[in-house]
């Protein structure tokens, strides 16, 4: 860890502005986002809510993977649904499952791709993949074949692989899921040096310390919009409320 | 060919995958020429000096991988015994020993992301004539690296049915591991489109 050198890089990149006007998405007749409306200049923020209210689809959306069935979404004024060359500049994701990310079977491929699909010939992506391997002092996981790694180590793989591509925008989509409290707290820390902005989404407030602003998403809207320590406090009692009653009983429809 | 790689770094690691796989290519095809069973020898200790050279390590590596190849082999040496041409099947065996050795030898000293741009150089025509071969190299890369993912997900369905029953695993595992891999498909294409989908650097 003493070699690590994120510190040294340059300073915070301007906030990223998420505009979402009245967003509808729905999978068949599931109704997951319903009208959701956003204007946020993002730093840092917090998106909180329960297991199918909606976390996921809106973490693909913000990252331009699904276009809004009703309604609109502009980063930074692109639509990054269709322009999906600009959104590259402007946008990265962080899947849960570090498996459903990684596409080549060694660490500095898997590195490399991301900077030859910004256009870079194949050795000048190398050298930036070694770059980055550098910085996160981990210059020796190089020629290290994805399969051998754990399940944390693969997670910090794919954290590089979005960092090499510099987006101006993070979307963390539950990227702690199921990760011991040592490598979780590895990885915060990791992502705590990160200069660009970052929405990370989650289930679970702890993880939002030093998040300045959250969203509350309940059913496909916003609960509430605001100052993160407020937002968080109501998400905690309305969670230990409902964690009295019995609703895993509720089928949909 | 999944786990075919060097536990060791070697010197052809660094030469260039292109030469590496023509080189192959002329290998292979000279060992038609001849049916000569001394020859056949020679290109069998030869290749086996080469699996030699880099090490005790590498050459037990290599050698386990080979180790695949028996069915092969008895299957052939069997029916040229029966045959009674032993001699056409010393042959046959030698010359297939010999050609998998030289291309795993290859396969394991030159990295994908090399095979992949060797592909590339070839399919250049098909380019030019506007086809997108972006696609054929991601493919490559993708068999590679969900193999040994698809076969834990197998792994864990199968474990799934022994937990709940005194009996085997059979066919009807197929169609919910067939369901999982579409799912992992779909979040693969999710994590391609997420970055740049297939889109040629050149584009």
């Amino acid at each position: 860890m003493k070699d690590v050198r994120l510190d040294q890089i340059d300073e915070q990149m301007p906030a990223s502005r998420v505009q979402l006007n009245s967003v509808g998405f729905a999978h068949e007749s599931r109704v997951v986002l319903d009208g959701l409306s956003l204007d946020l200049a993002v730093t840092r923020l917090g998106v909180v809510g329960r297991n199918g209210s909606g976390k996921t689809t809106l973490a693909r959306l913000l990252a331009g993977l699904v276009a809004p069935k009703t309604g609109s979404y502009e980063l930074n004024g692109i639509d990054v649904a269709r322009d999906r060359k600009a959104a590259l500049g402007e946008v990265g994701i962080l899947f849960q499952n570090p498996d459903h990310q990684i596409i080549f079977p060694t660490v500095l491929e898997e590195i490399a791709f991301g900077l030859t699909q910004l256009g870079r010939k194949k050795a000048e992506a190398e050298e930036g993949a070694r770059a980055i391997l550098q910085r996160f002092g981990k210059r020796h996981w190089e020629t290290a074949y994805i399969n051998t790694l754990s399940h944390g180590q693969k997670h910090l793989v794919c954290l590089m692989a979005i960092v090499a591509m510099a987006p101006r925008l993070l979307i963390l989509d539950e990227p702690f899921a199921g990760l011991d409290i040592p490598t979780k707290a590895q990885l915060r820390r990791y992502l705590a040096h990160y200069t660009g902005n970052m929405i990370h989404i989650t289930h679970d407030p702890a993880d939002l310390d030093g998040y300045d602003q959250t969203v509350w998403l309940d059913r496909g809207q916003a609960r509430e919009i605001g100052e993160s320590s407020a937002v968080i406090a109501a998400y905690v009692t309305e969670m230990t409320r409902a964690g009295e009653a019995d609703d895993i009983a509720d089928l949909p429809g | 060919m999944i786990s075919l790689t060097s536990p060791v770094r070697t010197r052809a690691h660094d030469w260039p995958a292109g030469a590496k796989l023509a080189g192959l290519c002329l290998a292979t095809l000279g060992l038609f020429f001849s049916a000569d069973p001394l020859v056949h020898l020679a290109a069998l200790v030869a290749v086996l000096a080469l699996y030699a050279a880099p090490g005790a390590q590498f050459l037990r590596t290599g050698l386990r991988s080979l180790w695949m190849l028996w069915p092969f082999v008895l299957v052939v040496a069997v029916f040229h015994l029966i045959d009674g041409s032993a001699g056409q099947g010393a042959v046959i065996v030698m010359r297939l020993v010999t050609a998998v050795a030289l291309a795993n030898l290859v396969t394991m000293t030159t990295r994908l992301s090399d095979m992949i741009a060797v592909v590339r150089w070839l399919t250049t025509p098909l380019r030019r004539l506007g086809l997108k071969t972006r696609a054929l190299e991601i493919a490559m890369a993708l068999v590679i690296r969900m193999t040994p993912v698809l076969l834990d997900k197998g792994a864990a369905l199968t474990e799934s049915w022994r937990a709940r029953s005194p009996r085997r695993p059979n066919w009807r595992i197929v169609l919910p591991f067939t369901l999982l891999a579409l799912d992992d498909a779909d979040h693969i294409s999710d994590a391609l489109r997420a970055r740049g989908g297939l889109v040629s650097p050149e584009d």
